[in-house]
């Protein structure tokens, strides 16, 4: 977003060779050791146009902006995932204070798959780094309007679970078709909460989808859209499981399409998701991405077992189908109300049943949010999961938004201390966004922890 | 007894030290035949000594820096084998470079096979222009050298005389840029190395001088004359890696401390954490390009006792550059040394001529002797100490890839800087005061280099990587490679045969190392899964013989 002008682009490298999920987990050390070969032996960290990076430790305060992880942040994450979330903020700040060009976090463990609400691991993600970056950004750095795009095989459905409601935060995610993959949503009528309509928007491919098709609907949708909503900071969930190769996808994208891909989209600041063929693809998209993001030639960065890749017709009908669903979507942005028949009152409410497939977990929620004319409202949700017939105890979050009206947020922290005094939860939250205040409240033991960004 | 000897750009130091203790020392200006300067000081040191008692020599020369920064060599080419990848548009050899079909994969696997009537071309090509030398250079060489070798067999058959040159050993870490640029300059540099190498131990044997002789490198680690032709290039730089031993050897053991060597127009930083000389992340930039030789994190700061000062509008300044001695000494302009000796603290000159200097460089800023003695102080103590800030930083900013590396990454901070060189003395202090440190000057500080010459302890390092699903290992430097047994390869196994190899190395160069001594410094296992099952392991280890200094000087300060 900012000019280029000679400016490097940033890299955090952190493969973490000392964690994994489990010893043969596809999300496990071994994941990023042949990248790192490649990225060495091309010499990759000597190039002028590169800036290299050790990571930091993002704070507790910062998951907790984003996430309420029940009972607390330090139950559900390890210092990995503090390192990962913490490398995506600090080369977003070195963007943002325009030290550098753009910025690529190479790191694991990922995180598209964490929502709101977090009791565990699911599809590989204990915590969303995009978000907490996001949210960081608009805490410290007073930026508004943020693009995600995610090109993960997988739906990001973690991060549209975040940004939901968010008018002011776009996420487009492009996938194989949710039928025949892992977590088995974003389909194309998932387009955001009520007063964000258009603002989630989701492109379901079908398994087989090649390059040509992928850069379309980048050219005829993504763009045209991004060039709409004019984002001042554009984040990449980097995910590669849609190369030709990869075990958990059934996709037929090539790293050259990924790196032009990257150069088409000039996201500011790129992260790295899932992709799991960690020696026939991997080495080669992340070094696609990375010179993409440099301006410098990757026209030879090519699989050995690279194939002549071709779609069928229906496939190509399909994509230009869709394309055209969602420019109209897209149009019809600001025509509020997509689903008035839910809202009963003042409020919007929505029920929820989420898996956690990492840990057997199954976690219901019952959602709420204030529908106000004057912003997007707060949001309440009851969540209670159950782990092998077990239960937690319900816990209640309570979330106000960064652009919250005063009475907006007056009301959600009424709601938290009137709650207080009954005993109908477990644990209570209360994230107040704009006043970067987190309060969580024991009502076993009766304590209230407060915790200030 | 031990001797050392420095060759630096300006002087040539000399120590001879005796039961832990300076014996002699010898300080001459280096003259254009580097062999004359190493002897002249040499007999210096040796006088009234019986060779039969020198028990070990070392010298540290800026032979190879010098036929490079001269290009004293002949030309040499590259054939480059470099796969896919990387565009070489990117990369400037400074050189002709033949591309070759050909690739070989991470794992060493081969991806494209070689060209033989392609790889003849280009031999023609480079015979009708005259090349006799050629660096053979293939990307991932180092997990599998079939390529490299087999183009080495193909020119030795049609160009029997050629002088060849293989990356997989010239430069073995992963870093293809950086390994053609270090192949490049060791094929460039072996012969003309090898006739000084053979000139000084002629010289030596005319001494009748039988002891054991050593040369330094650039990572302070020193190889036996004989063996330093093998890797010519890694002697380079080795003046910054004296000086640092000779303050490691001279301070007590176990510090954090600031090595500052100030010369005429030059101060080079060191830094030696806990003890240990801190070296750099990356190899060395030679003649403005990148290479694998291991390295001292070393920085220099254009700035010494010598430098000439000027007005700049209203600012002084430094120019890095040697006009001649400081002005109290009869030089021809001011200088730091002149500023020194107006605040007394140093006794170098004559104070008279120091405040004129002072005075005629401030008068236009209407500023006194004294106050612009100050202000040039505050300038050079200024630009070193921010340097040191910066490798400090730079040092706790190194990237790891680790969590337990993360998050044991601490802030250190030094306990003494210490002063070596001729112009360290009057700036010490000002420098360790603006670091909240202790300034040490040590005795013998001005020969510290010599002395860390002459301690300096020899060192091998060797590489294993074993692929049990491939079923091999091999030693990187030498590029051996045998195999092993993919059920009961294990790491004690690895490390076993590593530590093996590694003892029969330091024997063949006559080097007497205990098993124990060896250490490990890195190790790494990876399980490497297909689907849901391990189908095999990837070890790396790197074993080395201690290095560091073999005894601390007596008298050295504290």
């Amino acid at each position: 977003m900012q000019d280029p002008g000679n400016k490097k682009t940033g890299l955090i490298f952190f493969p973490a060779f000392d964690w994994a999920i489990s010893p043969t987990h596809p999300e496990r050390e071994e994941r990023l050791l042949y990248t790192r070969d490649q990225i060495f032996e091309e010499g990759i960290m000597d190039l002028p146009e590169i800036s290299e990076y050790a990571p930091v430790l993002a704070k507790t305060h910062d998951i907790a902006r984003t996430h309420f992880c029940v009972p607390r942040v330090e139950d559900r994450i390890t210092e990995a995932h503090l390192i990962a979330a913490g490398a995506a903020i600090l080369l977003a700040e070195e963007i943002i204070s325009g030290r550098l060009k753009n910025g690529f976090a190479l790191v694991r463990p990922p995180g598209h798959h964490s929502m709101r609400v977090v009791h565990g691991n699911r599809g590989f993600c204990n915590i969303n780094n995009e978000a907490i970056m996001v949210d960081y950004l608009r805490r410290h750095h007073g930026i508004k309007r943020i693009a995600i795009v995610d090109t993960d095989v997988h739906h990001g459905d973690g991060t549209q679970d975040i940004f939901w409601h968010d008018p002011d935060v776009l996420f487009i995610s492009f996938h194989q078709d949710g039928r025949t993959i892992y977590p088995g949503t974003g389909f194309a009528d998932e387009l955001g909460g009520p007063k964000a309509f258009a603002r989630t928007i989701n492109i379901p491919l079908p398994p087989g989808t090649t390059d040509e098709s992928i850069l379309y609907i980048v050219d005829n949708l993504i763009l045209p859209i991004l060039e709409d909503f004019k984002p001042e900071f554009i984040v990449n969930s980097a995910g590669q499981d849609n190369h030709f190769t990869d075990p958990l996808g059934s996709m037929k994208f090539t790293a050259q399409g990924y790196a032009r891909l990257t150069e088409k989209l000039k996201p500011d600041l790129a992260v790295l998701e899932g992709g799991y063929a960690i020696e026939t693809a991997l080495p080669y998209v992340n070094m696609g991405i990375i010179l993409a993001l440099a301006g410098l030639d990757y026209s030879s960065v090519l699989e050995p077992d690279l194939q002549d890749l071709r779609e069928s017709g229906e496939i190509s009908g399909y994509i230009c189908r869709i394309v055209e669903t969602h420019l109209k979507n897209w149009e019809k942005r600001d025509e509020a109300f997509a689903a008035s028949q839910t809202i009963k009152g003042d409020f919007f409410q929505e029920k929820k049943r989420i898996y956690y497939d990492t840990e057997g977990i199954s976690e219901y929620r019952s959602e709420k949010l204030r529908i106000c004319d004057d912003c997007p409202g707060y949001l309440t949700i009851e969540t209670s999961a159950s782990r092998h017939f077990d239960s937690s105890g319900t816990a209640l979050c309570i979330s106000i938004p960064f652009t919250a009206c005063s009475s907006c947020s007056a009301e959600a922290h009424d709601l938290y201390e009137k709650t207080k005094k009954t005993r109908e939860y477990r644990y209570m939250y209360l994230q107040d966004k704009p006043q970067d205040i987190f309060l969580s409240y024991d009502f076993n033991t009766g304590k209230e922890l407060r915790s200030e960004g | 007894m031990y001797v050392g000897v420095d060759v630096g750009g300006t002087y040539t130091d000399a120590v001879l030290l005796r039961n832990g203790a300076v014996g002699a020392t010898a300080k001459i200006p280096t003259r254009s035949n580097l062999l004359e300067s190493v002897l002249e000081a040499l007999d210096i040191v040796l006088k009234d000594v019986d060779t039969r008692d020198i028990k070990r020599i070392v010298f540290s020369t800026t032979m190879i820096t010098n036929l490079i920064a001269g290009k004293k060599y002949d030309k040499v080419a590259l054939l480059l084998i470099p796969g896919p990848g990387m565009n070489l548009k990117y990369y400037d050899f400074k050189t002709d470079v033949i591309i070759l079909s050909g690739a070989i994969d991470y794992r060493g696997r081969e991806i494209v096979p070689l060209n033989e009537r392609e790889i003849e071309e280009a031999l023609v090509s480079l015979a009708e222009k005259g090349y006799r030398k050629v660096g053979v250079v293939g990307k991932f060489s180092p997990r599998n050298s079939a390529h490299e070798k087999r183009v080495a067999e193909i020119i030795k058959e049609k160009y029997p005389d050629w002088h060849v040159e293989l990356g997989f050993q010239a430069g073995p870490q992963l870093n293809f840029p950086r390994r053609a640029v270090t192949t490049f300059l060791t094929c460039a540099t072996r012969e003309p190395y090898n006739a000084f190498v053979n000139s000084v131990k002629e010289a030596l044997a005319k001494r009748n001088i039988t002891a054991e002789v050593f040369i330094l490198k650039a990572d302070a680690g020193t190889l036996p004359l004989e063996n330093s032709v093998e890797q010519p290039v890694e002697t380079i730089f080795s003046g910054p890696s004296a000086s640092t031993l000779g303050v490691e050897a001279l301070t007590p053991p176990d510090v954090t401390e600031v090595a500052v060597d100030v010369g005429g127009t030059t101060t080079d930083i060191a830094l030696i954490l806990d003890g240990q000389p801190l070296l750099s992340a990356k190899g060395a930039r030679v003649d403005g390009q990148l290479t694998q030789v291991r390295t001292l994190a070393v920085k220099s700061v254009p700035v010494g006792g010598d430098s000439v000062l000027e007005l700049a509008g209203e600012e002084i300044v430094f120019r890095a550059e040697r006009l001649g001695p400081a002005y109290c000494m009869g030089g021809p302009a001011p200088t730091p040394t002149d500023a020194l000796r107006v605040l007394g603290l140093t006794s170098l000159g004559d104070e008279g001529k120091a405040r004129e200097a002072m005075e005629n460089l401030g008068s236009p800023l209407g500023m006194s002797a004294l106050e612009t003695a100050e202000k040039v102080t505050d300038l050079v103590v200024s630009s070193i100490t921010n340097e040191i800030k910066k490798m400090f930083k730079e040092w706790e900013q190194e990237p790891a890839y680790r969590i337990w590396e993360l998050l044991h990454k601490k802030k250190v901070k030094p306990s003494i800087v210490v002063g070596v060189g001729g112009g360290a003395e009057g700036f010490i202090k000002r420098i360790a005061q603006e670091l909240g440190c202790k300034p040490v000057t040590p005795p013998y500080a001005a020969v510290a280099n010599a002395i860390g010459a002459a301690v300096a302890r020899p060192t091998l390092q060797l590489s294993l990587r074993a692929d049990t699903e491939q079923g091999y290992y091999i030693i990187r430097e030498d590029g051996i490679q045998e195999k092993i047994s993919r059920h009961s390869f294990n790491e004690q196994k690895a490390l076993e045969l590593a530590k093996e190899r590694l003892l029969q190395k330091a024997a063949g160069y006559g080097l007497k190392v205990a098993p124990e001594e060896i250490e490990i410094t890195y190790q790494e296992v990876f399980n490497m899964i297909r689907g849901w099952s391990t189908v095999g392991r990837l070890y790396d280890l790197t074993v080395q013989t201690p290095g560091g200094i073999a005894l601390r000087v007596e008298m050295g300060g504290k």
